[in-house]
């Protein structure tokens, strides 16, 4: 009864931009609240600076070298690749919305695009790009 | 369809083989087969009909002209790689990902040789670039080759997101990304007030579509990248991307803008005041101006190369601005002539150690079948009569000169293909007429003689008979 | 002036502010993060023009993963050498004129289509437009639109290729 009122009411609701309100309003506060807490925190809170406290903390373990140094392409690899993936899942979304409208069509375009992207992922695989040793 | 279908399938089987197949002299057999059966497929496809039928909503539209030049550029591309075969396996460990890269190639010059709709031309050029700045930087040690890669990836695409921006201009002045409206052109599709004419927006959309488009068939004055990336990449692919990529960015080029024609002739666009041939012969003199006179001082003959490739793009360019049937004729032609002299001049030249000018000495004695050949391929680019290159430039004077009121541009284009003969002969002076030892980085097959003869008998006979290729387009 | 157009005012001059920021900051990562922020507010952009699915691509694929790519490639940079750009002032003054024409045509764009359009159909419809709600948007997308939606595919399976090409190592 109650869900059936929510599916009923959900579509008229997100027709309108105005309906974000609640949504901009919880945004701004959540941003307002930690920048006064940080202000606040700055403004009461007691001021002993010494340099231990200043030194970068590192779960313990003396700093050394430099952090300005170019990392490994490996990094990059896996990230690009997330990526690729990461716009296959965002196209089921608007799939997932009209699923009982397209019916069969819809399924099998769905499945050629994922079809194509798991022979991607089979090359990937295969091609050992995901193994971070080598 | 056949085509765009097919060569997307071997592309993945490309990817696939290479994963799976341990064998790497397996991978240019299967890549020849799969050439050869796009070739069937495609030319199936001209005669009767798709095997598929799948509705594109007006998406594509598949004429006689765009599957012939299919035809053509497969054709090309089989040349390629049975003549490049060897250098494509020296060029580095992912021989069976660089076929599968051009094979993804082909399969955006398809779309982009039958696009009807605005977004398909996008991910035309999309499909046929990104894989391009892979090849691009396809020799990973090779510092010049990285920087070629990313320099052509920076540029292209941000010439890409000028594209896109002109597109988002049209659709915001015309209201709907289709070129075509069920035989309706789009601008009578929308209210009436504005029937036929361009408003504001559409034309500085097609103005930055221009531009974008400019970008990608190196015309000045944005051809600024091509001599580096030419330069830089392995030479392989160099011959790859200046001539089928270079011709398929073409077809796109002239099929938007034949399309469009209508609302692009002067009287139309009278109110806002742009006169889209003027443009156009602004574009193709400065291109012309750019590419010979440069060509002139290389002393490099790759370098050379590229920037002769810059040139012959401004002569393909006046096909844009008679839009007639004897450009589309002149299109094809120049796409052969220039194609299959360009790529035998690569194929040669990344056998060679030296790649300059002196490079080049005396080879008339030490290989005589080569300089033989290279000498045709020479002769045919700057247009001598007897070569297929004579009747490709022949054809695009020709249609300009039939639009009428263009003849200053016609002038203006013999008087560089006479400036273009001097440093082409220079090459041919050098081969035929120095003295000089040629040294070769790699051995030269007999195989590899005998392709590169029958490619020079290629560019004479057709120089011959040029209506065998035409004929093809209307029978 | 209602709250509608109070909203676009704020949005339009925090995108133009931060993407100004991106140029201008001398630190590479604090341009990364400057875009991070305009890419939220053309989201805001997008939600206030009913186009909710683009709005959250935009968050989701954009701010969120692209983002994180191009601090990788910063960091794959050496950073530690200040390397100040050599400045052409030709180059300069060169682009100033041709981003000031650019800049010239689409204004005149705008205002001429404005003053040709009067009592025709708006260029954008604020609040109202049902095209971007992410139902009617997966509908055209899976009917229409499918044979590009399907060829998207073959760009990212070259994308895919090209990854493994260029990152890994031989």
């Amino acid at each position: 009864m109650l869900s059936s009122h929510i599916m009923a009411a959900a579509p008229v609701a997100a027709q309108h931009a105005s309906s974000y309100l609640p949504i901009a309003l919880q945004i701004v506060f959540a941003i307002g609240f930690v920048a006064l807490m940080i202000f606040v925190s700055a403004l009461l809170g007691p001021k002993r600076k010494t340099n231990d406290k200043l030194a970068n903390f590192t779960s313990g373990i003396t700093t050394h070298g430099n952090a300005r140094q170019p990392m490994a392409i490996k990094y990059f690899l896996i990230a690009i690749l997330f990526v690729l993936f990461d716009v296959e899942v965002i196209f089921f979304y608007p799939y997932a919305v009209n699923f009982k409208s397209l019916s069969w069509t819809g399924f099998y375009e769905i499945l050629l695009f994922v079809g194509l992207f798991l022979i991607g992922f089979v090359y990937i695989i295969k091609k050992r790009a995901l193994k971070w040793e080598d | 369809m056949n085509a765009i279908i097919l060569s997307a399938i071997f592309g993945i089987v490309m990817m696939l083989s290479s994963a799976f197949v341990k064998n790497t002299k397996a991978y240019k057999s299967i890549a020849l087969v799969g050439l050869i059966l796009l070739l069937l497929a495609n030319i199936c496809e001209t005669y009767s009909h798709a095997w598929l039928n799948i509705p594109t909503f007006d998406m594509l539209e598949f004429s006689r002209f765009g599957l012939y030049f299919n035809t053509l550029a497969i054709a090309c591309t089989i040349l390629f790689s049975a003549f490049s075969q060897r250098e494509i396996e020296r060029v580095g460990r992912y021989i069976g990902e660089y076929f599968a890269l051009i094979f993804f190639v082909l399969c955006g010059i398809f779309i982009l040789s039958s696009y009807n709709n605005l977004l398909m031309l996008f991910i035309g050029i999309e499909i046929m670039s990104i894989p391009l700045y892979i090849l691009t930087g396809a020799r990973k040690e090779n510092l010049k080759s990285n920087e070629a890669s990313l320099k052509y990836f920076l540029m292209g695409s941000f010439s890409t997101g000028i594209l896109l921006m002109g597109i988002a201009l049209v659709y915001g002045g015309t209201g709907d990304f289709a070129l075509v409206h069920h035989g309706q052109d789009i601008s009578t599709s929308i209210a009436g007030a504005m029937n036929k004419r361009m408003s504001f927006l559409d034309v500085a959309g097609m103005i930055l579509i221009l531009t974008g488009m400019c970008f990608k068939v190196s015309a000045a004055p944005f051809h600024f990248w091509a001599p580096d990336i030419y330069d830089g990449s392995p030479s392989v692919f160099t011959s790859f991307m200046a001539t089928i990529v270079k011709a398929g960015a073409f077809i796109a080029f002239i099929r938007l803008f034949a399309i469009r024609e209508e609302e692009t002739t002067i009287l139309e666009n009278a109110i806002i005041g742009v006169d889209w041939k003027m443009l156009f012969s602004i574009i193709i003199v400065a291109t012309l101006l750019f590419g010979n006179i440069t060509a002139i001082f290389q002393q490099s003959v790759k370098r050379m190369l590229a920037y002769s490739s810059i040139a012959q793009a401004g002569f393909m360019l006046f096909s844009l601005l008679s839009l007639n049937d004897t450009a589309k004729e002149g299109l094809l032609l120049y796409v052969v002539a220039y194609s299959v002299a360009t790529i035998g001049l690569f194929g040669i030249l990344a056998k060679m150690k030296d790649y300059t000018l002196a490079g080049y000495n005396g080879m008339a004695k030490s290989h005589p079948t080569l300089a033989f050949a290279n000498a045709i391929f020479l002769l045919s680019l700057s247009g001598i009569p007897l070569t297929i290159g004579f009747f490709a430039k022949y054809y695009m004077l020709m249609a300009v000169i039939q639009t009428g009121g263009y003849m200053w541009v016609a002038i203006v284009g013999v008087i560089f293909a006479v400036i273009s003969v001097f440093y082409y002969f220079r090459v041919i002076w050098s081969m035929y007429f120095k003295e000089g030892t040629v040294e070769l980085k790699y051995p030269v097959t007999k195989g590899f003689k005998i392709l590169a003869v029958v490619m020079a008998l290629i560019i004479i006979l057709l120089g011959a008979f040029p209506q065998v290729i035409l004929n093809f387009l209307y029978f | 002036m209602g709250i509608t157009a109070i909203v676009f005012w704020i949005l339009s001059a925090l995108t133009l502010f931060s993407a100004i920021m991106v140029l201008v900051s001398k630190n590479p990562v604090h341009s990364v993060l400057w875009l991070v922020a305009t890419f939220f507010s053309i989201s805001g952009h997008y939600i206030m023009l009913n186009a909710q699915f683009l709005a959250i691509v935009n968050v989701i694929v954009y701010a969120g993963a692209i983002m994180v790519l191009f601090l990788f490639v910063i960091m794959l940079m050496n950073l530690n050498t200040k390397t100040e750009m050599k400045k052409n002032l030709w180059m300069k003054l060169g682009g100033v004129i041709s981003g000031g024409m650019l800049l010239w045509i689409l204004i005149s764009v705008v205002r001429t289509y404005a003053e040709q359009s009067k009592g025709h159909p708006k260029i954008a419809s604020v609040n109202t437009g049902e095209i971007g709600l992410i139902k009617n948007l997966g509908h055209v997308l899976f009917t229409q639109y499918a044979l590009p939606f399907e060829l998207c595919s073959v760009l990212f399976l070259s994308a895919m290729v090209g990854a493994v090409v260029i990152g890994k190592k031989n």
